[in-house]
């Protein structure tokens, strides 16, 4: 399975902005959101990439893509309908192929060389099949995410085959419904935004679509009814994702990134100094 | 609604166990195809489990059964190799999509309805596996296990009286457990599947019992059969040891307990999961092992050590001693970490309860499964075991109608008085028959043939829910003589109807000779377990019980000498003692100078300690010892210890490996080995030049699929003047046929190394028939019709001849009136261990069927201890580590025609019979081919030198078939096929049955038959014309047994040169022929026993024999 075309979503109400954003990634260079979502995904070999956007934001996004803003084919979500529906946006643009998908609001920032977009399509391409990313989340705070049930693949590290998977599930729920063998009491996997998915999506988000009747269409519905009809993985990989959209999340998001890349020693240095003169000071000890 | 669904859905229970088959056979079709539609949309919306899973078997058996016979299905289709892909990594549901959208495409066809049918039926069990893998987790006690994922969670700690040293040494707990006898067979009403769909009908009757191997007048008396030792160790390891396997592992990984097949020590590592001493939610984890022991016992630095024993019960009893000791291990382990109110004496039934869920776990994380009664034996005395109807509250309630776990009632003394108890013992005899037999897929068969509602195995199943009744009334009343009578007639009628391989040719003869000699004082025969052949049971008048116990080693003894050629042998069959276990599982706390192993354990760890250093024996160490020396002088059970440690510190083997060395080399040059062409090998395969991956053809190699007009297809009726002339070449004893016998049939044993062409694999014609008889009685039947009797031979090797010989003299021919002739190998090759690199090629590289997922896992595991095997063993060399007639193999059929010249045999058939012109030659497998005057007269008419029989594929035809390789029209073998997809887009697969005329045969090889006399003119003719052939490189499973009825199998290298490719010579003038696919089908495996049997398969061989 060769995956070459990718699927950020970034029309949602809250979210429309956070692209924008500026940041200084792991090299120290300053970029947008954007422009390291797009360096996340080409470094996943991806050649094809599409935005979906809400109507008139493709001149702001164009401006703060940088070198790929020529790579990029603009998708209209013209009313908010769920993120299941502006997935399903794109889905002449996928075709029959499958594809990775990424949303805008998070940023992945990996443990290891190799990057989290590069993790996930190397098992989907060997695997042939779906891959969600996901993350050991605890209970209290899988509300905010979808959530996967399943069962760990015998002898593959941080590889679960999915048999269900719920949107912001109560931790009633998850506890019946998506325990997940081998994890801490109390954990599961959630996603990390950041999913290779196969065509049979767009035909279940399609199908969704045409039932939901103008009302919001969630992406979570149609990857339960995928685990059902193809093998469907989830796969924890080496990082960590960070919610931009979240209070502090840029904030948190710089940091991480900061203390992963070329910079670490001199921002780790600034906190100390930040801390000192103004934590210690006020307390009359510098 | 489709009138299928309405059947799944009904509500009335009349209904809904309504046959499949009633509806099919009168339905076109048209009807079933719709009938399918609507069920595949059926099974997608339902939500109940049951209805999805029936609907995927009435899907299956019509795919496999139905739609075959009905006229106007496609036979010749393609079957896209992606949805095979699909299928062999179990992605079923893709699959079905897949072959759906080409039926669809291209119409129905029997090819795609095969591929659907292997993907229903996948799916039908998959989907059946993981709900009780679903329901095993969900068991109340048993999911805590689950969501413990690190070693800071676990909850339990050791026994303190565990911990509490007396004289330096831990004390040592012991678990001792009898063994389940199921008292009524059941009609395998326990296994999960079936159970928990129709609790109502699963009933067993099942009493705990002791035993003890008989051996002449000072049998030993009865004991519990399984026992299991614990105690602490000061060392941060799990020190698992298997006393009767003689095994012993040190584990300080978390992995290491999670890898079954590493060693003999699977089961063990099972107890110890299941028991959540190292709970199945901390497989991969990677914390240290210690950490976790040192939580465990309270100690940084303590370990655990687990002794099992099994009292000299040989493997294959059918008394789920397995299963037992797994209980036996988990009721230990629970004890010992406080998880029972009680540390010594029984079990409460809560506790017994929660053991037998958990030995269910065990059982399914070691990649295993019997039935929900295997652990009976925890349980007191006699008990009723039966399904639990789910009710609201129950976790498996709206998900299938049955509990996972049944419910247990033990009698009393008023329900089953103290007489009748003793009057069983007294009438029993209980016996291992000996056979090794794989009980698996005959639990298929009983879920699928359930599911269907097949007609007359529903009635055999309401017959024997009749005669359970029956067994419980008799027992109440205290008559085994009734008893008796009932479990025979359960045993031949019910139980065979629905699964006519649970008896065999094995178990009639012996009940035959029983009981002719016993006449009215044998009560009956009862079948234990899966299977007959290896435990069972005879009921005798008490009288006569010793008497009984003696004639029946005897008649056992003697019926395997004479069998043991044709069937499956693991052991020298044996007679047991046995008595009723009133107590159940029991433990016991030794202490002081008792806290000791069992004198098996020190046997083999005795000779490690001698080993090291005294100054590097810890005090515990030496203080052991010197007890041990203690209880060597006093206590009897150590008596004989002395000795055993002499016997194990030096061996005597050195002479018996001598021995077999020897008897090898005789054998190899006895059977004509060339030891100048194995060194060849030999060295081509220790250096790259031949193997696995070097079999295929180049690359490059253009291979297309045949036009329709390239071959002959005699599917339809051909005209009848082929018929008239092949009767006339019969009549004037123009043709012989050639059966290949030579092959030892590795799938069909899986290496256990008897003869299949003697193996009497199924009833027909009235009572089990030989492969062949069957082919024998084809050969009668088209000789009578042409009024000259048939000349037919067997080829041999050296491994059937002898066999083959004596059986025919034993069985005076099967009564042939025609020219029998044996045909004898004149090449044997010695096998080679095999390089790891073609283990990894044919392991990792070629697609595997994969299994469901905790099988699998054991798969891999295995499969790494062989390559690691091979590595040790020194890859390429000769393997000689086995019974000398396990070393040789047969060089592939290629040889078996030009041996009919080397040896003699031609010339001999041409002197008898001077009009001989054509040979039939067919696989010994190939059952439906018979010497059709039809197909004669067309080989005939249409004067090729060879016409070959193909059929069209199904998804199960695997191994090369008929194509146009760079322009010549041939037969390919799927070992030379350069790539898997090939094979699917080959229409015709290769029935191994060729039509051969005799000169033009001769002609190829450069003879005439005037030079058949000439035996060195013939040899260089046959060498020169093998050289031009290819020689390929297989692997095959060999069959290693030691101890009591244990059997490894082995993946070992082997040359074969194969008959197909004589096809490929340019010179030869080859035709090839369409037959169907009854004619010219093979049976490979048992496996596929049921549904030859089920698809007219049998009836129609059955139509082409003349039996007497």
């Amino acid at each position: 399975m060769r995956i070459s075309k990718a699927v950020i979503t970034a029309a949602g109400p809250g979210q429309r902005n956070l692209p924008l954003q500026s940041l200084v990634d792991q090299d120290g260079v300053e970029k947008s959101v954007l422009r390291i979502l797009l360096e996340e995904v080409l470094r996943g070999g991806v050649e094809e990439i599409a935005i979906v956007v809400a109507p008139g934001d493709e001149a702001a996004y164009t401006r703060v893509a940088g070198d790929h803003a020529a790579r990029i084919r603009f998708l209209l979500q013209e009313e908010p309908r769920g993120y299941g529906h502006a997935v399903w946006c794109a889905r002449d643009f996928v075709g029959a192929d499958p594809f990775l998908h990424l949303v805008s609001d998070h940023l992945a920032v990996s443990r290891v060389a190799k990057s989290c977009a590069e993790q996930l399509v190397e098992v989907a391409a060997s695997e042939e099949c779906a891959v969600s990313a996901v993350q050991t989340t605890r209970e209290s705070l899988i509300g905010a995410y979808g959530v996967v049930g399943g069962r760990r693949l015998p002898g593959r590290q941080g590889l679960y085959r999915v048999d269900k998977v719920i949107e912001k599930p109560t931790p009633t729920e998850a506890e019946q419904q998506l325990h997940v063998p081998g994890l801490r009491t109390g954990h599961y996997l959630a996603f990390f935004g950041m999913h290779v998915l196969t065509p049979l999506v767009m035909e279940q988000l399609g199908r969704a679509v045409e039932t939901a009747d103008g009302s919001s269409v969630s992406l979570s519905g149609a990857l339960d009814e995928l685990a059902r009809r193809e093998q469907y993985l989830a796969f924890e990989v080496a990082g960590w994702r960070y919610d931009v959209g979240a209070r502090y999340g840029l904030l948190t998001a710089q940091m991480a990134l900061a203390l992963a890349g070329r910079d670490r020693d001199e921002v780790l240095a600034r906190l100390l100094e930040l801390l000192a003169s103004r934590e210690l000071g006020r307390q009359g000890h510098v | 609604m489709s009138r299928l669904v309405s059947i799944i859905t009904a509500a009335e229970a009349e209904l809904r166990n309504r046959s499949l088959e009633g509806f099919c056979r009168s339905a076109s079709l048209e009807e079933l195809l719709t009938e399918c539609e609507a069920l595949e949309r059926f099974r997608r919306s339902s939500e109940s489990l049951y209805e999805r899973v029936r609907a995927l078997f009435f899907l299956y058996a019509i795919h496999r059964f139905h739609l075959p016979e009905k006229p106007g299905l496609r036979s010749r289709a393609l079957i896209p190799f992606s949805g095979y892909s699909h299928l062999l990594k179990r992605r079923f549901e893709e699959a079905i999509e897949l072959f759906l959208a080409e039926q669809k495409a291209a119409g129905p066809s029997d090819a795609i309805s095969s591929a659907l049918a292997a993907a229903y039926r996948g799916l039908g069990f998959q989907t059946l596996a993981d709900q009780v893998r679903r329901s095993v987790r969900s068991v109340r006690g048993n999911q805590w296990m689950f969501r413990i994922g690190h070693p800071a969670d676990h909850p339990l700690q050791i026994h303190p009286l565990l911990k509490a040293r007396s004289d330096g040494l831990f004390p040592v707990l012991q678990e001792a457990t009898p063994v389940r006898m199921d008292l009524s067979h059941s009609g395998w009403s326990d296994i999960f599947f079936l159970g928990m769909d129709f609790p109502e009908g699963a009933r067993v009757l099942n009493a705990s019992i002791d035993l003890s191997v008989r051996s002449g007048s000072c049998s030993p008396p009865p004991r519990p059969p399984v026992e299991a030792y614990l105690r602490l160790i000061e060392q941060p390891v799990l020190r698992l040891v298997s006393v009767d396997l003689g095994a012993m592992a040190e584990i300080s990984s978390l992995a290491e307990v999670f890898d079954f097949a590493r060693d003999y020590l699977g089961l063990l590592k099972a107890g110890v999961i299941a028991a959540g001493v190292v709970p199945p939610g901390l497989e991969g984890a990677g914390q240290p092992l210690a950490e976790l022991l040192a939580r465990l016992t309270g100690q940084s630095g303590w370990g655990i050590e687990i002794v099992s024993k099994v009292n000299d019960i040989p493997k294959g009893s059918r008394l789920a001693v397995s299963t037992s000791l797994l209980a036996c291990l988990i009721s230990l382990l629970m004890r010992a970490t406080g998880q029972t109110r009680r540390l010594t004496g029984p079990l409460e039934e809560d506790e017994r309860r929660l053991v037998a869920a958990r030995a269910i776990l065990g059982e399914w994380l070691g990649g295993s499964g019997g039935g929900w009664q295997d652990s009976g034996g925890i349980w007191p005395g006699i008990k009723l075991i039966q399904g639990v109807l789910a009710c609201a509250g129950d976790i498996e309630y709206g998900v299938s109608r049955g509990c996972l776990l049944p419910c247990h009632r033990v009698f009393d003394r008023q329900e089953v008085g103290e007489e009748t108890r003793r009057n069983l013992e007294r009438s029993l005899v209980l016996v291992h028959g000996g056979m090794a037999q794989d009980v698996g897929p005959v639990l298929e068969m009983v879920t699928e043939k359930y599911l269907l509602r097949a007609e007359a195995e529903w009635r055999a199943r309401q017959a024997a829910i009749a005669i359970f009744d029956e067994i419980v009334a008799a027992l109440r009343a205290g008559d085994i003589r009734r008893i008796g009578a009932l479990t025979h007639r359960n045993f031949s009628e019910p139980i065979q109807t629905i699964i006519p391989w649970a008896g065999n040719y094995y178990t009639d003869a012996l009940i035959r000779q029983v009981g002719e000699s016993f006449g009215e004082r044998f009560w009956g025969f009862w079948m234990l377990g899966g299977m007959a052949g290896g435990g069972m049971g005879f009921l005798f008048d008490p009288e006569v019980k010793p008497e009984a116990q003696e004639r029946l080693q005897e008649i056992m003894s003697r019926t395997k000498r004479r069998l043991e050629a044709a069937v499956p042998f693991a052991m020298e069959p044996v007679v047991y003692e046995f008595a009723i276990n009133e107590r159940g599982t029991w433990a016991e706390l030794r202490r002081g100078g008792e806290a000791l192993m069992p004198p098996g354990y020190y046997a083999l760890m005795v000779p490690r300690l001698l080993r090291v250093e005294p100054r590097h024996l810890a005090p515990s160490q030496v203080g052991e010892l010197s007890r041990l020396g203690a209880a060597c002088r006093t206590a009897p059970a150590y008596s004989g210890l002395v000795e055993s440690l002499f016997e194990r510190l030096l061996p005597q083997t050195q002479d018996a490996e001598a021995r077999d060395r020897r008897s090898l080399e005789a054998l190899l040059s006895e059977y004509g080995f060339d030891r100048v062409l194995h060194r060849q090998i030999q060295a081509d395969l220790r250096s790259g030049r031949i193997g696995l991956a070097q079999n295929r053809l180049p690359v490059s190699s253009r291979i297309e699929d045949v036009e329709p007009g390239e071959v002959i297809d005699a599917t339809r009726v051909l005209d009848g003047s082929y018929e008239r002339l092949g009767l006339e070449a019969l009549a004037e004893g123009a043709l012989a046929v050639v059966s290949l016998a030579g092959g030892v049939g590795s799938r069909w044993t899986h290496g256990a190394g008897v003869v299949k062409a003697l193996n009497p694999f199924c009833r027909l014609g009235g009572r089990h028939r030989s492969f062949i008889e069957v082919h024998l009685a084809k050969s009668r039947r088209t000789g009578r019709r042409s009024g000259t009797p048939l000349a037919h031979v067997l080829t041999t090797s050296y491994l059937t001849h002898e066999p083959i010989a004596a059986f025919l003299e034993a069985e005076d021919r099967y009564g042939y009136e025609g020219p029998l002739y044996l045909s004898p190998g004149r090449i044997v090759g010695l096998r080679l261990v095999p390089m790891t690199r073609d283990l990894r090629f044919a392991w990792e590289e070629m697609p595997q069927q994969m299994l469901d997922e905790q099988a699998q896992k054991v798969r891999d595991s295995l499969r790494a201890a062989l390559i690691d095997w091979a590595r040790r063993m020194g890859e390429g060399s000769d393997y000689t580590d086995n019974a000398p007639l396990q070393c040789l193999h047969p060089v592939g059929h290629w040889y078996e025609v030009p041996n009919l010249l080397r040896n003699g045999v031609l010339l001999q058939l041409l002197a008898a019979r001077p009009n001989l012109k054509y040979l039939l030659v067919h696989n010994i497998d190939t059952l439906g081919a018979d010497a059709d005057p039809a197909l004669l007269g067309l080989h005939i008419a249409r004067g090729g030198a060879l016409t070959a029989e193909v059929i069209p594929r199904r998804i199960e035809d695997r191994g090369g078939g008929l194509a146009r390789v760079n322009g010549r029209l041939r037969l390919v073998e799927g070992l030379a096929l350069p790539r898997e997809e090939i094979e699917f887009r080959l229409s015709y697969y290769n029935s191994s049955t060729t039509w051969i005329t005799i000169d033009r045969l001769l002609e190829l090889f450069g003879l005439t038959r005037s030079d058949l006399g000439d035996q060195e003119k013939v040899a260089e003719a046959v060498r020169t014309v093998a050289a031009r052939m290819p020689t390929y490189i297989t692997l095959k499973d060999v069959k290693k047994r030691w101890g009591k009825g244990h059997e490894d199998v082995y993946p070992v290298c082997q040359f074969e040169k194969l008959w197909g490719d004589i096809t490929a010579l340019p010179e030869l003038d080859a035709r090839f022929v369409v037959v169907s696919r009854l004619r010219g089908q093979q049976l490979k495996e048992p496996a596929q026993l049921d549904g030859w049997f089920r698809d007219g398969s049998a009836a129609y061989v059955e139509s082409l024999c003349d039996w007497e």
